[in-house]
């Protein structure tokens, strides 16, 4: 699952979960660009938002580096914090911008609020990610691509709270018009500490929780750890152990159709490790909106190619078929399908975007 | 109590508590759920019987875990839900056989080892409990490991290790959930309230209540912790709700015999009645899980002593601690008298 459940924190407290974070040009207004962080896997109806916790979003301007082989960021950051109030009829909430104005909203109102250059909606939403998990984990333990025609999606008719920010890029975030996006969730009080952070779906859970091919650290669940990085700066200590979790796992999916794609280098890293350490989505302004982008930014990078779309990701994204064509034949062979192609609901182009929330068992409201 | 870093609000973890089993539960009666989400929703719906007093609660989640067990029979995962739901029960010896059976279908050594650490503990068998519980800390200080160490030195009274590994929890403890640190104050509370330092029990239970405000628990021992220093009719107004909304015997139980001590006659009465019937259906069903509760009852407020010691020994039976021999030579003293 995209990151639902990703690690023992998570699943210890779901509240802290971020799922799934998206970033795209505003379909209906170039201007302005869509984030979007979804937290709490399998929201049941009474779920509310933590008081306890600050929802993070964070965006810095980034280019292609000088020797066009990475991403350079820039130091200077633009900070969304959304924090929650405690219990009561209707949840407040209150969303600080980069310039410290605070906007505040009511949980759950469907047009949210608004102020200059700014649309923010936070509330239970239908889950928008998709995909065929069981079957993913035994491709995982078979060693053997186990997808089917048609496949089950756990994640069918779920809901999970939601945050969507619609920002006038050009007044609110500093640079771009390419940009980095990271969502984290952060216990507050004076010292925050990162609880949980996610750049790009199906990094900790499809690419790196499986331990099983990783001969540097065999037994480490390595998740939490990561989690607790920033995405900017990785602790030097343990970027060896993230390289060697992505270097192993990579190759365990090159493997499935059984040639080689992604050659490794002479120390053994695989191409995209890098570009991959690198968690944040990118995003380019510039370039229109499209349904089918993530990635593209990444790819043109490695191809030493300018890239030709807006990258960022799509909430209906068909993402696992991406991911899983990009891992197992780097786009050159047929598209591997998870079985799996929908949501019980799409998301719709105007905000809040995500579809309302499905009645208990799972059928839309 | 320490550790008074930000907290998610006690009310909002019980409301998500329930979203979490709200959201699973349909999935499991329709028979959608994987094995992960059914042992989940096991735990989840365990753990809201424990905060909110509900054995109703206990039963459904041993429910899913037997039927889990019949559909999944050689997945690990299956017998450890059950194992924990047996040791819930006080089915001890039948806790420890699916851990042993989940051990040798490659449930890991380290999760095995916790589970029966407790059930050790419960059994009064504290050395090999102790040996577990060091092993697993040493191995990893974690809030878990740590804090599962404060839980066995509180039942055994050494009160400077549990402070001290209270303390350790604490600073260990990197969530937001309010759940896992009152379930820690209730702890101590237990021990402080078996010193006779009721104070410092007080204190703990308030903590506990603060963090999670329907902690059911730490409300039934706060108001016991009030009555013996003498503030029975605020221990009295406490229990009621409990005593009305639980389905758990204790509360009312607790109820007649403040009540009983206050000269309220014909209240004790009613709530007499109401806990010695629910008692007498529970121990009709599962004598090895209310035993103790059942024989502390007819012993106080239920004025049987005979039925207390016949299930006194019972509980000695199935737990040979030094709780359990107490309770039975209190019982045999009340009845020669």
């Amino acid at each position: 699952m995209s990151d639902h459940i990703s690690g023992p924190r998570a699943i210890a407290d779901p509240v802290i979960d971020i799922t799934d974070v998206y970033a795209f040009p505003c379909p209906e207004s170039p201007q302005h660009l869509v984030l979007i962080m979804n937290v709490f896997p399998y929201a049941g109806p009474s779920a509310l938002f933590s008081d306890a916790v600050i929802y993070r979003l964070r965006v810095r301007s980034v280019s292609i580096a000088p020797e066009g082989r990475s991403f350079a960021v820039a130091a200077d950051e633009s900070i969304f914090d959304f924090t929650f109030s405690g219990p009561q009829l209707v949840q407040e909430g209150r969303c600080m911008l980069p310039n410290g104005d605070v906007v505040t909203f009511r949980v759950n109102e469907e047009n949210g609020a608004s102020v200059r250059g700014l649309q923010v909606f936070a509330g239970q939403r239908s889950d928008p990610f998709f995909l065929d998990g069981p079957m993913a984990e035994r491709t995982i333990a078979t060693r053997q691509l186990a997808f089917k025609e048609v496949g089950s999606d756990r994640l069918y008719g779920k809901n999970v709270l939601g945050i969507a920010l619609r920002i006038e890029w050009t007044t609110l975030l500093k640079g771009g018009p390419m940009f980095a996006v990271v969502g984290e969730t952060l216990s507050a009080g004076k010292r925050p500490v990162r609880l949980e952070r996610v750049g790009r779906p199906e990094i900790k859970n499809i690419t790196l929780s499986a331990k099983i091919f990783d001969t540097v650290n065999r037994d480490l669940e390595i998740r939490d750890i990561y989690n607790e990085e920033d995405a900017f700066s990785l602790f030097k200590h343990y970027v060896g152990a993230y390289r060697a979790r992505f270097n192993a796992n990579l190759a365990f999916f090159d493997t499935l159709d059984g040639k080689v794609d992604w050659p490794l280098d002479e120390h053994g890293n695989h191409p995209l490790t890098e570009l991959l350490l690198s968690d944040f989505l990118v995003v380019d302004v510039s370039k229109p909106f499209s349904e089918t982008s993530y990635f593209e930014i990444e790819l043109a990078l490695l191809e030493g190619r300018a890239h030709a779309t807006c990258g960022g990701r799509w909430l209906n994204e068909d993402l696992v078929d991406t991911l899983l064509t990009l891992y197992v034949n780097a786009g050159k062979g047929p598209r591997i399908r998870d079985g799996v192609d929908a949501p019980i609901a799409w998301s719709s182009k105007a905000f809040p975007y995500m579809a309302p929330p499905n009645r208990p068992g799972g059928s839309q409201s | 109590m320490m550790n008074e870093r930000p907290l998610t609000d006690g009310k909002i973890a019980l409301l998500n508590l329930n979203a979490q089993i709200d959201a699973l539960e349909p999935e499991v009666r329709r028979g959608y759920a994987s094995v992960e989400m059914r042992v989940g929703l096991v735990e989840l719906i365990s753990l809201h019987g424990q905060i909110v007093g509900r054995i109703a609660d206990y039963e459904r989640a041993e429910e899913i875990a037997e039927q889990l067990v019949s559909d999944a029979p050689t997945d690990p995962r299956t017998l450890l839900a059950r194992a924990r739901m047996h040791a819930v029960f006080h089915r001890f010896s039948d806790a420890l056989a699916d851990l042993d059976r989940a051990e040798r279908l490659s449930l890991d050594a380290e999760t095995a080892n916790g589970e029966r650490a407790a059930i050790f503990q419960a059994l009064g068998r504290y050395d090999e409990s102790l040996a577990l519980r060091e092993q697993a800390a040493q191995r990893r200080e974690s809030f878990e490991t740590l804090a599962a160490l404060v839980g066995l030195h509180s039942e055994r009274g050494e009160i400077e290790a549990a402070e001290r590994q209270y303390e350790q929890s604490c600073r260990r403890y990197r969530g937001v959930s309010p759940i896992p640190l009152a379930l820690l104050d209730f702890q101590l509370g237990l021990m402080w309230m078996d010193e006779g330092r009721l104070e410092e029990a007080r204190s703990s239970f308030e903590a506990a209540q603060r963090r999670v405000p329907a902690y059911a628990q730490a409300r039934g021992h706060l108001a016991e912790v009030e009555a013996q220093m003498g503030a029975v009719d605020s221990a009295i107004s406490r229990l009621y709700s409990l005593a009305v909304f639980s389905d758990d015997p204790d509360y009312a139980a607790q109820l007649a015999s403040m009540l009983q001590k206050a000269g309220r006659d014909e209240q004790y009465q009613h709530w007499r009645w109401q806990a010695a019937s629910r008692y007498d259906q529970l121990i009709a069903r599962r004598p090895e899980a209310f035993a103790d509760h059942a024989a502390e009852f007819w012993l106080a407020a239920g004025a049987d002593p005979d039925k207390a010691v016949r299930l006194a020994r019972m509980n000695l039976e199935v737990r040979n601690t030094p709780r359990a021999r107490a309770l039975l030579a209190q019982a045999i003293a009340a009845k020669v008298s």
